[in-house]
């Protein structure tokens, strides 16, 4: 069986190597690791472009992690902390609908999370401490909460909804490591299926109407725990034996 | 259906929002942005020597810019100014070789094109002050030097360039050996800048950056003979 072929959104950002300091079409080598480690071939979708014609070669995309998502995309005013990447937006959420109306395989991971619930019609909270009164869910950048000896910040336990694919995957419960300020507050035509329990943080969301659409509030790729790529993997996998035998 | 041109890409230890040395895949937006003005689909390929699955996705490949290509793939020892980053080289090579056996279009720009002539059975040479005694291919980092270069009449990079000869180079080494390959254009001091193979539907190699300037003379071909694949 040749390995299905699974979109990574990727960003462009100024970055620094080496000697060098270029504007790149870039994404941090652990998604990619985390893809091929579970049997996919990964390859990076440009935000720069207006189409979603990609998608037809695709098996299984996977709405990477990054910045905040635009409050205007569901209405609302941005807040102070709120910062924002238009075009990635645009190019985004056109592609997170397309891919759901086709059915293909998705996993949002963070941002990711948080583009499927705003381009299926929900919202975000912008900034987290004015909601909850912590910033707990924001490590800081660079850091693993879940390393042994870390502190508990930026670490949580995520409770899962009975007879959803999220407890399927996880089962009564999981531990997370956890980078954002923003979450879901109205998950649009996806429902909610996992929470953090000390504050009712949405964590997990899911298309009930599709095979296999699942966003995650955190940062599996940076962890050994890569079941949501495996369980993608295995979606696009399936959907490609179904392609051939039709 | 735009026809899709993958791109290789770097892994490289990068900095950027306050991430320290992230291995990060990255390549330059500029290639990304020359294909899709040219009218194709870029999608970037991180370095994975497996297989050469992903080709069934693609319309046509762009060898992009990066390291010197380690000396082992054309029978040398690395000199003393010589930077390789060798899983690179083995994942393009593997790529490349499975696009050549599809007749897939083809686009080598400087690491790329010394690829190409390496994976013919050419040589370079690894540090060209040492040969040529100057160093006008690579005045200073980050500067691109302007020259004009000649091309062979007849050739598909002369008839791509028209009359506008200037090109912008960036490289340290160069080609010593085209193998079977044909060189196409040469620079003032007579160093080959674009290599072809006139009996493949489209392979082209060149030194310098013409997505820099996003030349849709360049990229514009590559597009155009993968949509005629696709």
């Amino acid at each position: 069986m040749r390995r299905p072929l699974i979109g990574l959104t990727a960003y462009a950002q100024h970055v620094h190597f080496g000697r060098n300091d270029v504007m790149a079409g870039m994404l941090p080598m652990t998604y990619v690791r985390a893809v091929h480690v579970t049997g996919g071939r990964a390859v990076l979708i440009t935000p720069d472009d207006p189409g979603t014609d990609v998608l037809e070669t695709l098996d299984g995309i996977v709405f990477t992690g990054g910045g905040d998502v635009g409050p205007g995309h569901w209405g609302a005013e941005p807040h102070p902390e709120t910062e924002v990447d238009e075009v990635r937006d645009a190019a985004e959420i056109m592609l997170m609908r397309a891919a759901l109306e086709q059915d293909l395989p998705v996993l949002g991971v963070c941002r990711g999370h948080q583009v499927m619930a705003v381009a299926t019609g929900g919202s975000l909270h912008q900034h987290l401490p004015d909601l909850i009164g912590h910033d707990r869910h924001r490590a800081a950048v660079g850091t693993d909460p879940l390393a042994a000896g870390a502190g508990d910040y930026g670490r949580h336990d995520v409770v899962t909804a009975d007879h959803s694919l999220a407890h399927d995957l996880f089962g009564r419960h999981t531990t997370v490591n956890s980078f954002h300020h923003q979450a879901v507050a109205d998950p649009g035509r996806c429902v909610a299926t996992g929470w953090c329990p000390d504050d009712r943080v949405v964590e997990i969301i899911e298309h009930p109407g599709r095979t296999f659409a699942l966003g995650v509030q955190w940062h599996p790729e940076r962890t050994s725990d890569l079941r949501v790529f495996a369980a993608l993997v295995a979606a696009a996998m399936n959907r490609r034996k179904v392609a051939a035998a039709a | 259906m735009r026809p899709i041109i993958g791109i290789t890409t770097y892994v490289m230890p990068a900095t950027w929002g306050g991430w320290n040395d992230l291995p990060t895949v990255l390549v330059p937006r500029d290639y990304a942005e020359a294909v899709t003005l040219a009218g194709g689909r870029a999608v970037l390929l991180p370095p994975d020597d497996r297989d050469a699955d992903v080709l069934r996705m693609l319309d046509g490949l762009l060898l992009s810019g990066g390291p010197d290509i380690s000396p082992r793939w054309y029978g040398q020892e690395p000199g003393r100014h010589t930077v390789t980053h060798p899983e690179r080289d083995e994942a393009e090579l593997l790529l490349l070789e499975a696009a050549l056996d599809r007749d897939l279009p083809v686009l080598g720009v400087c690491r790329g094109m010394q690829l190409l002539v390496a994976a013919h059975g050419g040589t370079l040479h690894q540090h060209l002050p040492d040969v040529l005694g100057h160093e006008r291919h690579r005045v200073a980092p980050a500067v691109y030097s302007e020259h004009d270069a000649v091309f062979v009449p007849g050739s598909r990079i002369a008839g791509l360039m028209g009359g506008d000869v200037t090109i912008n180079c960036f490289h340290h080494q160069g080609v010593a050996d085209a193998g079977k390959l044909t060189v196409t254009g040469r620079a003032e001091d007579g160093l080959p800048e674009a290599v072809e193979d006139p009996d493949r539907r489209f392979l082209l190699g060149v030194q310098w950056h013409p997505e820099v300037s996003r030349d849709v003379r360049l990229f514009g071909a590559l597009v155009q003979a993968a949509a005629e694949r696709s």
